[in-house]
């Protein structure tokens, strides 16, 4: 099966800047993708292009469209959340089912009732009349119900509390994803989202700094923590990244030998947010 | 077209209040007026003395005349306060229609159903041209029946026959069709206009009455000052333009002379002869199949296609 998304040398210019600068992904159907970077790194740009909502440069095609051409045709197979508690406030949720209906050929009536029954918000609801986090449930429900190739979620529970943000991603893996769909997810709470991943991308200044897998990760990747007697000796195995936390120093190694590391240290598996810190700061020096 | 069917009913249901409620509660402020003026009088008339003497007098004049104004007052006078409302809400819907969405971000979620921009624009001109008015009219209708009920009802209690009085003389039913006939055709006339608004509505980053209203407003005073500069005379410029294809609308007024003490119905403000100002369907039609028309018309698909460009790639504002 063709790749979901196929991008080369994309690019989004702004009037002095560069958004995304000249990047390439293939991204194939079934995986999880965490899209990672700080703040303006251009995640949400590179999405806005995916989606169709921005025209760039360079080449891109999605499920085999162009999505600056072909928004409308594109989203019978894609969905998106973009964003938290963009659904509009006036509407009420029985009006709601019931335009996705009409306007959705993939939209299954029965599965969102079915989601919403677990959840506390009624048909007669309007969306202004809901917390946060019940927006979120209905917009899920909505998202979950539609039989899609391909979503992407961007920052989808920014601003949620826990229980909400770990039921999101609970729904989401055992009710929604199997090896024909594809989902994007960008978001800061990095931590949350790793042990659902299939495969990881590193955004920084518009450009690509890390495209692998999560198996590919756990190979390639290793944490090191040695006292401070041994850090001269671990720091001349040229590490990525070092840190230091109560007074022992945290090396981190790509494609490094593990048994002479072994010698000097406990060896561990990198969490994401320490592999994006040290990609961020030392991986691109 | 179920998909534009359906985002036509997403305008009127974001819309309820506008669309529907006001039209209500004008009609109940009729009705209202109505009932409060029949007690009223009630009230200082002895047992209903002078009502009587009213109703006795209006069976006097002559019937064709009678029909005649009561012809023109269910046209004009009565449905005034509907026409100007629905103007209203017709210009801020427009200049919120690809604004509001923007601003609350739920632009986001519109823009991930598979509804093209061109769908979603088709909806939002449609709900102004038709929608809208089609609403006010009902209701209008409604009103003009109750109210024609409560008068039938003090007409027969005070002896007098409302059939032969005013209801079987008004023509209602032909005073009905020609208003709906010229909401519609106004609402084809002011295309530009409408076009304007909703490029407006998908531009402007903020406050879009304000960019409405202002390049115009700039545009005129810089003619009529350049004019003015150069020859000291004040000819046509953007003002006289808009001003000239408002006159020119298809709507209906009372103007002229009174004949026979007949009330002179016209089509449009006869301010210039462009146009044949005798009311009839055939002139209405004139002025839609006219050269200002087709001008028109290009002004609007020139705005129209601005928007749908805008719109393509906006999202929050």
């Amino acid at each position: 099966m063709s790749n979901v998304i196929e991008a080369r040398g994309l690019t989004k210019r702004y009037k002095n800047t560069v958004a995304v600068d000249n990047i390439d992904l293939h991204i194939p159907p079934g995986r999880i993708v965490g899209l990672i970077g700080p703040n303006g790194a251009g995640k949400t740009t590179a999405l806005k292009a995916i989606l169709g909502l921005a025209n760039y440069d360079g080449e891109l095609s999605v499920l085999g469209k162009n999505p600056s051409k072909d928004r409308a045709a594109l989203m019978e197979d894609v969905c998106f959340i973009a964003d938290v508690a963009v659904l509009p406030r006036w509407i009420r949720v029985w009006q709601l089912i019931e335009l996705t209906e009409k306007i959705h050929p993939r939209f299954s009536r029965e599965k969102c009732l079915e989601y919403l029954s677990s959840t506390k918000v009624t048909q007669d609801h309007k969306v202004k009349q809901l917390s946060k986090g019940m927006v979120v449930q209905l917009h899920l429900a909505i998202v979950m119900a539609i039989d899609v190739k391909l979503l992407v979620l961007d920052e989808p529970t920014l601003g949620l509390d826990i229980l909400f943000r770990k039921q999101f991603y609970t729904n989401l893996l055992n009710d929604y994803f199997d090896e024909e769909r594809t989902i994007i997810i960008t978001t800061h709470q990095v931590e949350e989202i790793e042990h659902i991943l299939s495969d990881l991308i590193f955004i920084q200044d518009g450009r690509i700094a890390l495209d692998c897998s999560m198996e590919k990760v756990q190979e390639s990747y290793v944490e090191l923590v040695v006292a401070p007697d041994n850090a001269v000796a671990a720091r001349e195995m040229q590490p990525l990244y070092e840190r230091e936390l109560f007074g022992r120093h945290i090396f981190l190694y790509e494609n490094a030998n593990r048994q002479q590391l072994k010698e000097l240290g406990e060896l561990h598996t990198p969490s994401v947010a320490d592999l994006f810190v040290a990609t961020m700061n030392g991986g691109a020096a | 077209m179920n998909r534009l069917m359906a985002l036509v009913k997403r305008e009127y249901w974001e819309n309820k209040g506008a669309f529907r409620t006001t039209p209500l509660v004008i009609g109940g402020i009729y009705i209202v007026l109505t009932v409060m003026f029949l007690i009223t009088f009630s009230h200082f008339d002895n047992e209903f003395q002078s009502l009587k003497e009213l109703a006795r007098w209006v069976s006097t004049t002559e019937a064709g005349l009678r029909g005649d104004s009561i012809y023109a007052v269910s046209l004009v006078i009565f449905p005034f306060l509907f026409n100007v409302v629905l103007s209203f809400v017709v210009f801020f819907y427009l200049l919120g229609s690809l604004y509001d969405d923007r601003k609350d971000r739920s632009i986001l979620f519109w823009k991930s159903l598979p509804a093209s921009d061109t769908l979603t624009l088709a909806s939002k001109l449609l709900s102004a041209m038709v929608v809208a008015p089609v609403i006010f009219w009902v209701i209008y209708v409604l009103t003009y029946v109750v109210i024609a009920l409560i008068f039938s009802i003090v007409v027969l209690s005070l002896g007098e026959n409302p059939w032969t009085l005013f209801l079987g003389i008004g023509s209602p039913f032909k005073a009905w069709s020609m208003l709906l006939l010229s909401y519609l055709a106004i609402a084809v006339w002011s295309l530009p206009l409408y076009a304007w608004l909703m490029l407006v509505s998908s531009f402007a980053p903020r406050i879009p009455l304000l960019f409405a209203i202002l390049p115009p407003v700039v545009i005129a005073v810089l003619q009529i000052w350049i004019e003015f500069l150069q020859t000291f005379t004040l000819k046509k410029n953007l003002f006289g333009v808009i001003g000239e294809w408002f006159a020119n609308s298809p709507f209906i007024s009372i103007n002229g002379d009174f004949d026979d003490g007949k009330l002179p119905l016209s089509l449009g403000a006869p301010i210039n002869d462009t146009f044949s100002h005798e009311l009839s369907v055939m002139n209405i039609l004139d002025r839609l199949f006219s050269t200002q028309m087709l001008i028109g018309l290009i002004v609007a698909v020139v705005f129209l296609g601005t928007a749908l460009w805008l719109r393509r790639r906006a999202t929050e504002s």
